[in-house]
């Protein structure tokens, strides 16, 4: 899907590229659900608030009409293909609207058999980019609030689907501020870099958030849910909190699409996505491998092969 | 007798009550989120930003011991928590849609059986609000009956003046205590013009025609519309003020553990969810209906409040973007 | 202990008896350790009591034993989960939490000079069956008592040797019943579903109060066999369960619509039943 992905460069955003893309991701839409090729679209509509945007399942051409693409289009729509999102495929196929760090959700999906690539028309956004926080909406995109996975994206222009929504302006090289965090962090000695994870997971409340809003977190009875055993404690309690944070990057290790979406809809301002980053580091420096770049089922963590890597066994 | 006390000498009041021990809490900003904490000073005191979280747990944390348990060959012994440590407290600078909340669930917690984890804390903790004098588009404390200038729920009420410091109305005798404790503090005198408030807020809804609504359609697409989006998760309800769901679990071991109390939220998918697997609230939309109602129409049909106060919390923090003020509304225009 | 306002918190009980009732339904006999709270712990047919397995937690069963045995008191339950797993590892002598009594419960005294229809299937009995009891201790105050018991096979029956005892007297009519193919070869009972068996049975709606206990299935289906036979709504009592955490009214989990079922029942009439949210 994104297997040519790189970064272009380019300076500032012209505001017309978003009526760009959502003159194209409506057309797409009218025509898909008027010639009956889908009978639901994923995408995203207004909301009341200023500047604002959500997740939408439109079934109406008289709706499809609203869809939009802004940067407050935040949500990685992919996990309303998920068999957590039971209803969607139901009703006959679907389309959806994805930004590059959504497709590799999609890809990486679509390996584990959550959905059939036929079953959906992929709209691919040639995305500029998303705000880091919802309190940035109604404002520009700019280097102050653009999200940091959007500083280091590599997949701005999507392959691999069905429709190609608007055209991708020039992009400035920005900083990559989660590269430098993580840098920073593994830099502090070990009794610090525990410290702060300590503070970070004292402020969770186990709202699950993080939990819900990813695509990949589908299980049917999610690890922290069971009582037979008791894995990790249900209060919200820093060790229990750490254990449930630690314990869900590594079951996103090597599915990860790194959308950071966990981290945008953690009401505790917790920055999640670095523990799963650094995971995908792991990943690429083990076995070269990078999730979500095409659909694949047998994925370095869910195959065993005899010339693995092994140096980390002492 | 109007009454008035100025920024600094609001500081210093924190500054007396901690000295005097008092548990002070109050948004604290650090990083740049704003929480409701233990203050150590004065200065530590921010009305800059509405807290991410209510002041709820104030009265009902995020998680509490409720009993301690330990086995030996004697037998079990299950020990009480000391309430009586629980300490004196003094909120200070809750906005109206923070200090209104605890007097709404004061109800839920004393009905018939009293529950002392709560209403000792009450007891002993007095609320200073303060009126707010900016909201966002999230904000709807109006809608529900409340206001940037309400004073429902507070004990000691400080209104922001032009000029800086604050007028003072005494709502309450345990506002008048904190007063008369600590009158050096406090000026007499004209207060000066009020602040103005910077936002927009709409007028106040017709929450019983809301309730009639709710109380005919059970059954109706809107519940599909909406929950198709939700996707369970417990934010909504965990930093809303008014929510109060708990779940209660042992932890520790079967020799020596603790039995705690925590918060726990209706969207979560086995909320309900029997022990045969039997689920009555199996789908979102059943889950997401529920929240409205119990908001809008349950609460009051049992106590004769809202469960709600406009706060917005839940509409900042939902990832999916469901707005609640939107909700409620599309309802009352039906 | 019973001194401290801390509703959440447990008397303590001895195990005294455990009774196997089936292969995974078990009935602990439970003795209070502190002397006031035996002399004192009184209780209404039809509530309930929060059941602690220290370690395990809680779990909600209906007080099983009639309120008018003293000196102890039964729960019954099966094991499906956590605690009720914990509950059954115990032995006698070992010590449980009980909290409560706990909701509303059967207005037996408005049943007085009528004539009593039981309807229970599998493991609903045991709240139907502290009403049974009661009655029966007090078997002057009520006309004809008809008791129509079913569950799936003759080993999932449960309080056996009660059913043979109910069999025996001649002041009771007992209809048992199992599902087709449940029937062993020494089955002297009725072989059927138990709505169906009891449309067969047909007692009098006459002057009558009819008590219904079972899976929601069961019940969707014995309701409409009632009102044929001619029963109304307020004639006939059911106890809903609910998944409960608190039973105090608290938690929030157990509501059905506006109605909290452990405060504002358990116990309830087919017509408050029908008037509620269909959440249940």
């Amino acid at each position: 899907m994104n297997a040519k992905a790189q970064k272009p460069k380019g300076t500032g955003i012209d505001p017309g590229y978003y009526d760009g893309v959502t003159q194209a991701i409506r057309s797409a839409a009218v025509k898909l659900l008027q010639e009956g090729e889908v009978a639901t679209v994923v995408g995203y509509l207004p909301g009341r608030r200023n500047g604002t945007a959500g997740p939408a399942l439109v079934t109406s051409v008289e709706q499809a009409q609203k869809l939009v693409f802004s940067p407050a289009c935040v949500n990685n729509l992919s996990l309303y293909l998920t068999k957590a999102k039971k209803g969607v495929l139901k009703p006959g196929r679907a389309a959806i609207v994805a930004k590059g760090c959504d497709l590799r959700a999609l890809a990486g999906l679509m390996g584990e058999a959550q959905f059939k690539r036929e079953d959906v028309t992929i709209i691919g956004i040639a995305c500029a980019g998303v705000y880091r926080s919802a309190t940035n909406a109604g404002t520009p995109l700019t280097e102050a609030t653009i999200a940091w996975k959007c500083r280091e994206c590599t997949v701005h222009t999507p392959e691999g689907v069905d429709v190609v929504a608007g055209t991708l302006p020039e992009l400035p090289e920005l900083t990559p501020a989660e590269a430098l965090e993580i840098a920073r962090l593994e830099a502090l000695p070990q009794a610090e870099r525990w410290a702060y994870w300590h503070e970070q997971f004292s402020r969770c409340i186990r709202c699950l958030a993080c939990r819900q809003v990813c695509p990949f977190c589908y299980c049917e009875q999610c690890m922290c849910d069971r009582n037979r055993p008791q894995a990790v404690e249900g209060s919200p309690r820093p060790a229990g909190n750490t254990a449930w944070h630690i314990t869900r990057a590594m079951h996103l290790a090597g599915r990860c699409a790194g959308c950071a979406e966990c981290e945008r809809a953690c009401p505790m301002d917790i920055p999640l996505n670095l523990l799963n980053r650094r995971m995908a580091k792991e990943l690429k420096e083990l076995y070269d491998y990078e999730a979500g770049m095409v659909p694949q089922e047998k994925t370095p963590l869910t195959q065993y092969r005899e010339d693995d890597d092994q140096s980390f066994i002492k | 007798m109007p009454l008035s006390i100025t920024e600094q000498n609001l500081r210093q009041l924190v500054d007396t009550l901690v000295k005097e021990r008092k548990l002070v809490v109050g948004p604290k900003l650090t990083d740049g989120l704003a929480l409701y904490q233990p203050l150590s000073s004065g200065q530590e005191l921010s009305l800059a930003k509405l807290p991410r979280r209510s002041a709820k747990e104030l009265f009902f944390p995020i998680c509490e011991d409720i009993l301690s348990f330990e086995k030996n060959k004697q037998g079990t012994t299950v020990n009480d928590v000391d309430r009586s440590h629980f300490p004196e407290a003094v909120l200070i600078g809750a906005p109206p849609c923070d200090a209104a909340s605890p007097a709404i669930l004061d109800a839920v917690f004393s009905w018939d059986y009293q529950d002392p984890f709560y209403l000792k804390r009450r007891e002993r903790s007095t609320i200073v609000g303060i009126g707010c004098r900016q909201g966002d588009d999230a904000c709807f404390c109006t809608a529900v009956g409340i206001g940037p200038d309400s004073d429902n729920g507070s004990d000691l009420f400080l209104t922001q003046l032009k000029g800086g410091g604050f007028a003072c109305s005494v709502v309450t005798p345990k506002g008048q205590a904190l007063v008369d404790s600590h009158a050096s503090l406090f000026g007499e005198g004209a207060a000066g013009q009020t602040r103005p408030f910077e936002g927009k807020l709409g007028d106040k809804l017709d929450l019983a025609k809301i309730k009639k609504w709710l109380d005919e359609h059970f059954e109706d697409p809107l519940w599909e519309s909406i929950a198709d989006i939700c996707i369970g998760c417990g934010a909504c309800a965990f930093i809303c003020p008014a929510c109060h769901c708990f779940d209660i679990n042992d932890e520790g071991g079967t020799e020596k553990g603790t039995r705690r109390k925590h918060w726990d939220a209706c969207g979560f998918s086995k909320f309900t969810n029997h022990a045969s697997g039997h689920n009555p609230r199996d789908a979102q939309n059943k889950r997401y209906r529920n929240r409205i109602m119990h908001k809008f129409k349950y609460y009051d049909d049992k106590f004769g409040k809202t469960l709600c106060t406009g706060c917005g919390r839940c509409i900042r923090a939902c990832p999916v973007g469901i707005d609640i003020a939107d909700i409620i509304g599309t309802i009352e225009a039906k | 202990m019973c001194q401290s306002d801390n509703i959440y918190l447990p008397h303590l009980a001895t195990i005294e008896a455990v009774v196997d009732e089936t292969p995974d339904v078990r009935t602990l006999r439970l003795v209070f350790q502190d002397e006031e709270v035996r002399e004192k712990f009184n209780f209404r047919a039809g509530q309930f009591a929060e059941y602690s397995a220290f370690g395990a937690g809680e779990s909600t069963f209906c007080i099983a034993s009639p309120p008018t045995r003293k000196g102890y008191i039964e729960c019954c339950f099966r094991s499906v989960g956590r605690v009720t797993e914990a509950l059954r590892g115990l032995e006698v002598g070992e010590t449980i939490g009980v909290r409560g009594p706990y909701g509303n419960s059967f207005p037996i005294e408005n049943f007085y000079g009528k004539n009593l229809v039981f309807v229970a299937g599998g493991i609903a009995l045991p709240p139907l069956r502290t009403v049974i009891w009661n009655c029966l201790d007090l078997r002057d105050k009520f006309r004809d008592i008809t008791i129509v018991y079913g569950a799936r096979s003759e080993s999932d029956l449960v309080y056996k040797r009660e059913l043979a005892e109910w069999q025996a007297r001649d002041d009771v009519r007992l209809v048992k019943c199992v599902d087709p193919g449940g029937n062993g070869p020494d089955w002297d009972g009725k072989v059927g579903f138990v709505p169906n068996v009891l449309g067969e049975a047909a007692p009098g709606a006459e002057n009558t109060i009819a008590l219904v206990c079972g899976p929601p299935i069961m019940i969707k289906f014995t309701l409409p066999v009632l009102e044929k036979l001619g029963f109304a709504d307020d004639a006939i009592y059911t106890t809903l369960e609910n998944r409960m955490k608190c039973g105090v009214g608290k938690c929030g989990r157990c509501n059905v619509g506006n109605v909290y079922v452990c405060k504002d029942g358990p116990v309830f009439t087919a017509g408050q039943v029908k008037a509620m949210s269909r959440e249940f």
